[in-house]
C-alpha cells in the first residue's frame, strides 16, 4: 500500500511539474519585445527592448544610428539622402517597422508571443 | 499502479503536444523594385519552401520593374523608358498594354486624379527632390510656371494603346508616361493571381504599401493588417486600424512615404493634377478591395480629392471600402470599412 501511495505521489509531483514548467516557459516566451535589425533582409542583430542602448548599423551603403531607450526603438540619425528613417516615430509594437530603403536596412519589433493576433503586415 | 504512471506520462506527453510544430512563418524583405521596399510574409513547412515561393515572386517583380520603370533604360527591353524616349510607335511587352490600359481606366474612373500621362509634370517634381535629398542647403520647389507649362502636354487621349499590335504610342512629343500611381499596384495584382492560379496560399504580399493577401493563414484565419500611423507616440496608438484581409488589397497612399525638405517643410511625392503641388487634404488614405491595382489606383485619387468627392466616388463603387487620415489626425471611413476593422 506504501508503494501504491509513493507512486501516486511521485506522479502527482512530475504532473505538476510538467504543468509548472509549460507555464513558465509559456510566460518566459510571451514576455519581451525585441528590435530585430534587418540588412537587405538578413537578421544582424537584435535587442531586448527592456535594455537601453545604442548601435550603429553599418552597411556598404551607410550607416544608421538605433537607439533603445524607454521600450521604443528608434533610428535618431542617418546619413541616408531621404532621411525617412531617422524622421520616423519610434516602435515598440510587434509588428512595427521601420525602413530605410537607400541602405536595405529594417528595424522591427518582434514578441516571443506568437498568438493568432499578432500583426501579419504594415500598411 | 503502473495504470496510473502510464496515463501521468500520457498526459505529459499530451501537454508536450501543444507545442507541436505547425506551418511556420516566414519574413523576406527586397530593397530593388518600384523603388520602395517590398516585404513577403508566408508560412511554409520549410524555409527551402517559402525561399522558392519568394525567388518566383521576386523574378516577377524584377520583371514587372523593368518593364514599367522610367528612369532605365535596360537593352533588348522596350520598356517605358523606351516609351518615353522614342518617337512614334513603340511595340512592347503585353504587360505593359495591359497595364497602360488599364490606367487608362482607371483615369476616367477617377476623374482624372489618377494620370499616368502626368510624367512631364512629375520628372520636375522628382528632380527637384532628388536634388534636395542630395543637397539639402539648395533644396527648392519645381519652378511653378514651369510646372504649368509642362501640364499641358499631360492629356492622357494622347496616349494611344493598341492591344492587337501590342504598341504604344505617345502623339504629344513633350507628354511622358510616368507609371509610378498603378504599376506597383498593377503588378502585385498580376503577381498575387498567378501565385492563386499555381495553388499558393498563406501569403501575403507588400511592395511599398500594396499589400495583397494570397489565401488565409494555415489555420484558417484571416491575416491582421495594421496601418500604420506616421505620428504614433506609443505602443498605444501605432495603428491607425487593424484590418482582417483575405485575399483582398489593402493600399495606402501616405504623404510621410517619401518627401522631401524645402525650407524646413516636407514636400511629399503625391501631386496634385489640379494643383501641381502635393496634395495636402490628407495624411494618408488606404483602400481595401478586391484588386491591388484598383486599390493602388484609387488611392493616390483619393488623396487628391477632397473628403466629400472621394467618399461619393467610393460609395459608388462595389466592394470598394476606405479610410481617409486628415492632417489633425481625425479619421473617416466608408460605410462599409468597419466590417474589416478588427
Amino acid at each position: 500500500m506504501q508503494k501504491v501511495k509513493n507512486d501516486i505521489i511521485l506522479a502527482i509531483v512530475l504532473l505538476l511539474t510538467a504543468v509548472a514548467g509549460l507555464l513558465l516557459y509559456k510566460t518566459l516566451q510571451s514576455t519581451g519585445e525585441y528590435a530585430i535589425v534587418l540588412i537587405d533582409g538578413k537578421e544582424s542583430a537584435r535587442f531586448d527592448l527592456r535594455a537601453d542602448t545604442e548601435y550603429v548599423i553599418t552597411t556598404d551603403k551607410g550607416s544608421n544610428t538605433l537607439v533603445i531607450s524607454g521600450g521604443k526603438a528608434d533610428i535618431t540619425l542617418a546619413n541616408c539622402p531621404d532621411g525617412i528613417c531617422a524622421d520616423h516615430a519610434p516602435i515598440s509594437k510587434s509588428g512595427e517597422t521601420i525602413v530605410c530603403l537607400p541602405h536595405g536596412v529594417v528595424i522591427k519589433i518582434e514578441s516571443g508571443d506568437k498568438s493568432s493576433d499578432e500583426i501579419d503586415m504594415v500598411a | 499502479m503502473k495504470k496510473l504512471l502510464i496515463c501521468t506520462i500520457a498526459l505529459l506527453l499530451l501537454l508536450s503536444s501543444c507545442s507541436k510544430k505547425e506551418p511556420e512563418k516566414f519574413t523576406e524583405y527586397y530593397f530593388d523594385y518600384f523603388d520602395t521596399a517590398t516585404t513577403i510574409v508566408g508560412y511554409s513547412e520549410s524555409r527551402d519552401e517559402f525561399d522558392a515561393v519568394c525567388e518566383k515572386i521576386r523574378a516577377a517583380l524584377e520583371e514587372y520593374h523593368r518593364l514599367y520603370t522610367i528612369y532605365t533604360r535596360y537593352d533588348g527591353i522596350n520598356n517605358l523608358y523606351k516609351v518615353n524616349n522614342s518617337d512614334g510607335e513603340v511595340t512592347v511587352d503585353k504587360k505593359i498594354v495591359d497595364m497602360l490600359a488599364f490606367a487608362k481606366e482607371a483615369y476616367y474612373l477617377t476623374d482624372g486624379n489618377t494620370n499616368i500621362a502626368m510624367g512631364s509634370v512629375l520628372s520636375l517634381w522628382h528632380d527637384a527632390r532628388t536634388h534636395g535629398e542630395k543637397h539639402p542647403e539648395s533644396a527648392a520647389l519645381p519652378d511653378m510656371e514651369r510646372l504649368k507649362e509642362a501640364s499641358l502636354h499631360t492629356d492622357i487621349e494622347k496616349l494611344i494603346v493598341d492591344k492587337e499590335k501590342s504598341t504604344v504610342t505617345l502623339l504629344d512629343d513633350k507628354m511622358s508616361l510616368d507609371a509610378g500611381a498603378v504599376a506597383k499596384g498593377y503588378a502585385v495584382e498580376m503577381i498575387a493571381q498567378n501565385l492563386e492560379s499555381d495553388g499558393i496560399s498563406g501569403y501575403l504580399l507588400n511592395v511599398g504599401g500594396n499589400v495583397r493577401a494570397i489565401g488565409l493563414r494555415p489555420d484558417g484565419t484571416k491575416w491582421t493588417v495594421g496601418i500604420e500611423n506616421p505620428d504614433s507616440t506609443s505602443k498605444d496608438d501605432a495603428f491607425l486600424a487593424l484590418v482582417s484581409a483575405e485575399s483582398e488589397a489593402i493600399v495606402t497612399s501616405g504623404s510621410y512615404q517619401r518627401y522631401y525638405y524645402v525650407d524646413g517643410k516636407a514636400y511629399h511625392h503625391i501631386i496634385d493634377p489640379k494643383t501641381l503641388m502635393p496634395g495636402e487634404n490628407f495624411r494618408s488614405v488606404s483602400v481595401i478591395c478586391q484588386s491591388s491595382a484598383i486599390g493602388d489606383a484609387l488611392s493616390t485619387a483619393l488623396f487628391c480629392l477632397d473628403y466629400k468627392k472621394g467618399s461619393a466616388l467610393i460609395e459608388s463603387l462595389e466592394g470598394v471600402e476606405a479610410m481617409w487620415v486628415m492632417p489633425n489626425g481625425e479619421i473617416e471611413f466608408s460605410s462599409g470599412f468597419e466590417s474589416y476593422i478588427k
